[in-house]
Order: structure tokens, then sequence, then C-alpha cells
């Protein structure tokens, strides 16, 4: 794919992450900046709530990313119901989709030092990826 | 601001209020600025082949808008989930099908809920769209009637009209349909041909600038064909 410069990478992120109330006062790491360095699209997921029909356009795209050599991963907020991702309904939407490996996930932790946080999701992102077989097959 | 005086008037009107997520530090009752995104501004992998221009978001949008305090609400894609991210590239007449629109119009039936709960609730909502986009254009689409069959076309040969895209076109119609006036809004100049970073840099923060100048006093200002 000459001349692209998409990252391959797609992260699912909270509506709590990307609007925190709380992120000003640093109570949750600022995760766009971490993903925007990181080189990861982002999926926004709703607020908690119903969203049920916003939930199944999301998994659509999801699937599409899963089965194309995308990696994908989500990051969560601890304590939050569903993780802030609505992670069992979410999870059941990918499985009818036929996305048989779930995005890993990784959660932030508020009210911790922002700066830790933000570093341990860091390192996370950059760790993770298709395996490169995966990798030679769709991303050329 | 014709456009913020009616918002007011449909939160009275409905008595709705929303109470959770406001800005940090504002009261609780504080009136948000909202930017509607496109999709591919925070995800540039749902851009079409060889249409990214960024490994993730686009920084320059994302910076803009978060530098100005806006909450950030991502529209769904409309074509990746439609047509693939392996699609063939398109414009608006190929697009323009009872299926696409249909597909468009659930989309905007999911996104809906939560504009119109910040519409409702008095906040400031505006839209960044993709100019040139045949899907999420605002101020301009791409245009090529006799684009279609085997996909072999020179680059480049299609046209920009000044005319919405068809996700945008369902989209305000939805809003519509829920009684909402529309939503000021403006195109990340990407599908224009050559794309210009400095110059679509310049062409928003003069949009979103000029909104904080004229508040109060302005008209509706979205650049409509």
């Amino acid at each position: 794919m000459s001349g692209d410069a998409r990252g391959w990478r797609v992260a699912l992120v909270p509506d709590t992450l990307i609007n925190s109330p709380n992120r000003i006062d640093a109570a949750l790491p600022d995760a766009l900046r971490v993903l925007e360095t990181s080189g990861y699209g982002v999926l926004q997921l709703p607020p908690p709530g119903g969203h049920r029909l916003l939930l199944a356009v999301i998994a659509d795209q999801v699937a599409e990313y899963a089965h194309h050599g995308y990696a994908v991963v989500a990051i969560g907020v601890r304590g939050e119901p569903g993780d802030g991702l609505h992670w069992r309904h979410l999870a059941a939407l990918l499985r009818r989709r036929g996305v048989a490996l779930l995005p890993p996930r990784h959660l932030v932790n508020a009210n911790v030092d922002a700066a830790a946080e933000e570093q341990r999701l860091a390192a996370f992102l950059a760790g993770y990826d298709l395996p490169a077989e995966e990798q030679r097959h769709w991303r050329v | 601001m014709r456009c913020a005086a009616r918002w007011r008037a449909a939160e009275v009107a409905t008595g709705q209020r929303v109470e959770d997520g406001n800005e940090p530090g504002a009261p609780p009752d504080a009136r948000r600025k909202v930017a509607l995104l496109a999709n591919c501004l925070l995800n540039q992998n749902a851009k079409v082949c060889q249409g990214a221009h960024y490994p993730g978001q686009v920084t320059p949008v994302v910076e803009a808008l978060r530098s100005r305090g806006y909450l950030l609400q991502q529209l769904p894609c409309p074509e990746l989930a439609f047509a693939g991210v392996r699609r063939w590239w398109a414009v608006y007449e190929q697009y323009d099908t009872p299926a696409y629109r249909a597909h468009c119009r659930r989309l905007a039936q999911a996104i809906a809920p939560l504009i119109e709960r910040y519409v409702r609730r008095g906040d400031e909502v505006i839209l960044i769209g993709l100019d040139g986009s045949p899907s999420t254009g605002v101020r301009f689409t791409s245009s090529r009637p006799d684009w279609g069959g085997r996909p072999n076309r020179p680059e480049d040969d299609w046209e920009v009209v000044p005319r919405r895209g068809i996700w945008i076109e369902e989209l305000e119609a939805e809003l519509a349909r829920r009684g909402l006036p529309p939503v000021p809004a403006t195109g990340w100049a990407f599908d224009m041909g050559r794309f210009d970073e400095a110059g679509s840099r310049r062409d928003l923060e003069a949009f979103l600038d000029g909104r904080e100048i004229g508040a109060g006093s302005r008209d509706d200002e979205s650049a409509a064909p």
C-alpha cells in the first residue's frame, strides 16, 4: 500500500478516557496522547447506557479490522462497569461476527500516578502486534 | 448565535438535563463544546487504501480541538462498515444507492441519541467532516458520474463539487427528524486531491476561532454548498 501511512493498529477506547472530567486533575492518564505517540487509531466506545445499535455498528468495524490483518486492542478503566468498554456485550457481538481472538485488554487505573499509568499503557501498546507472518500476509 | 439560542430553546422545551461528563473544572450545568468527528480523524486505518496520511489520529485536528476545550464524539465510518477495509476508491454517484443510504440511516440512528443528548443539554455541538469524501464530505464531495466497472481509472480524474457526502446528508436528515437544529460544520480537506496539511490546519482553526469571536452574534456558519 505505497504512500499510505496507516499504522495497522487500532484501540478501543472508553468515552471516559477521551472526554474524562478528571483528566486535567491527573486522576486518569491522557490515553489519547499516548495512543497518538504509539501510532494507534482510536475507536471510541459510548458512555455507560444502552447504545445497543451503536455497539453493533462498532462491532461490525472491529470484526472487519480483525479479519484483515489489523491489530486491535482494548483499553479499559479498572472499576468502571464493563471496564468502560461495554465488554461483555461487545465480546458477545464480536464472537457472533466470527472474531476468534478477542482484543487483548489493558486496564488503566484511576486516581493513581497518571504518569506511571501512561508509561504502563505505552509499554502495552508498543509490545502488541500481530505475528510477523500475518503482518507480511496483509500489510503489503 | 441563532443556532445556540435555538438549542437552548430546545432544552427549555423538553426540560431535559444531562448532568454527567462535564468539562474538567466546570460547574455541573455548564455549557460544553462538543466536536462530532469523522471516524478517520481519530482512526486513519478507516481510510481507503492509499488514503491514510497518519498512522492513527489526525494529530492537528485532535490538537486544535482539545486545546480549545472540545469534547470529542467520533462518528462511525459508513464506508468501512459497508464495503470493508479493502474497498475500492469510489465517488459520490457510486455510493448514491438506496442500500447505502439505508445503511447510513442505520448508522445515523445509532449515533443520533448521543448527539441529541448533547444538544438537548444545551451544549455547543459542531461537526468536522472530511472534505472531498463521497460519504463524509461537508463543503465538498467527489463526483464522477461515469465511474464504474473495472477499476482502472487514471489517478485523480474525479471532480470535487460543492456538496455534502451521502453519510453527512443522511446524518443531518436524522438529526432534523429528531427536531434538532443544523449543526455548524466544516470539513478537514483530506480528499481534495493534493493534501495540504498547513492549509487545512489554518482553515480548521479559522472555523473554530471564528466561532469563539462570533459567539452571540453569528448565524449558523455551516458552509453548506
